[in-house]
């Protein structure tokens, strides 16, 4: 499987990395948004993986852009240290079909990638 | 002292209040746990908390032990598909036969109240709220301080991410704080939470059209899981269903059950012995 992962952070993007690696799947990074969407012009991923506070482009401006345009038809799935409620829902009514709060283990990775892809 | 001591007395406790078994394989498991006792009864070493044990066993010494020999590895959706058994199949077959749209479900072993939880939220997004309204649930463990945390309701983080999808996390659950959520009143008043030892405690008769009782089994040995099924069997009304873990089964009994494989699950059927006579019934027996 082909997941994107769109952070600002190389060391989340490694440590994400290396746990779908291990899983047997194939990474790619995106600093941002912007960068995430000029990939995915060119590419086709399974999942995309999305953080919310980057430069350029943050992750909601993703979402919004990626209603109108539509360059990916793979699930989005947050992927943050913002963790209330009201985050989540905005999350998922801009079409994010799942959240990731940070920290989390490769078993929630997983698993929600698994909820994803059902 | 020999160690060997202090863990087969430890072991033989365990086993006869408990029915959980500790071969000497798994003295290791054991190990962590009575050091898990040496820090909380503020001793030095494990031979400390086996001279206390072999003086006096107090209510308290007693709720400790099973806490820690207790293994409560739950998760919100545990394997999913059951949870789509119950509402595709198994409470819609309940409710056929019913004129109110309910049901008594019992969810035996609940642990820390993930499995219960899933149960409702379950019912409530698959069965509508009628349904939902009327299913009445009990949830027992034998575990103090696991149902203390289900009654509670409080989950960490990481908790509410295991298996739990994102639109049930913010539907079901408020956020106590940055690393805390509470689950629903409306959830948690419907269950019924009570302590049960599946061993020693009796039983209702009759009573449920639903039993949930999912890596509960695994635990015991061939004669108390024996001795528990038949208990869960008479505990169901004619017509209603057992649902237990993917690693579990009715083998080595002899009991009425139909079994039936719906969305990869097993769920067994209790047949209504007045009709016994006139129904094929498919009685399962091993050589175990």
């Amino acid at each position: 499987m082909r997941v994107l992962v769109v952070d600002d952070s190389r060391a989340i993007y490694t440590m994400v990395k290396e746990m779908l690696i291990d899983g047997g799947h194939d990474a790619y990074w995106a600093a941002d948004g912007q960068k995430a969407m000029d990939f995915l012009k060119e590419e086709k991923v399974d999942v995309v993986l999305l953080d919310w506070n980057m430069p350029v482009m943050d992750g909601p401006t993703f979402l919004k852009e990626n209603g109108k345009q539509i360059f990916t038809d793979a699930p989005v799935m947050m992927m943050t240290t913002e963790n209330s409620p009201d985050y989540i829902k905005k999350a998922l009514s801009l079409g994010a079909v799942e959240y990731i709060m940070k920290p989390f283990t490769s078993d929630i990775l997983f698993n929600k990638i698994e909820l994803v892809l059902e | 002292m020999d160690s060997e001591i202090v863990y087969k007395f430890f072991a033989d406790y365990i086993y006869k209040n408990t029915g959980i078994v500790y071969v000497k394989a798994d003295y290791y498991r054991l190990d962590m746990r009575l050091n898990a006792m040496v820090r909380e009864l503020k001793v030095d070493s494990p031979k400390e908390v086996y001279e206390l044990y072999k003086k006096n066993i107090t209510k308290e010494m007693h709720t400790l032990i099973v806490d820690l020999a207790t293994n409560n590895e739950t998760y919100f959706m545990r394997d999913k598909k059951p949870f789509k058994a119950l509402t595709k199949a198994v409470l819609p077959r309940v409710l056929e036969k019913k004129s109110i749209k309910g049901s008594n479900i019992w969810c035996a072993g609940c642990s820390t109240g993930q499995e219960v939880y899933s149960i409702l939220m379950s019912i409530d997004k698959d069965c509508g709220k009628e349904v939902f309204n009327n299913v009445k649930i009990d949830a027992s463990d034998i575990s103090t301080n696991a149902l203390s945390k289900a009654k509670n309701g409080n989950y960490n983080g990481l908790e509410v991410q295991r298996g739990l999808p994102a639109t049930n996390l913010v539907q079901y659950f408020s956020q106590v704080d940055d690393g805390t959520w509470n689950i629903s009143n409306d959830l948690k008043g419907k269950i019924n939470f009570f302590q049960h030892n599946l061993l020693v405690d009796p039983f209702p008769k009759n009573k449920y059209e639903i039993l949930f009782c999912r890596n509960v089994l695994i635990y015991q040995d061939i004669e108390n899981k024996k001795t528990i099924l038949e208990n869960f069997f008479h505990a169901l009304v004619p017509g209603g269903f057992l649902i237990l873990g993917s690693g579990e089964s009715l083998i080595g009994t002899n009991l009425a059950f139909k079994q039936e494989q719906i969305e990869e699950t097993i769920i067994y059927e209790k047949i209504d012995e007045k009709a016994l006579k006139s129904l094929p019934v498919t009685k399962i027996e091993s050589a175990c």
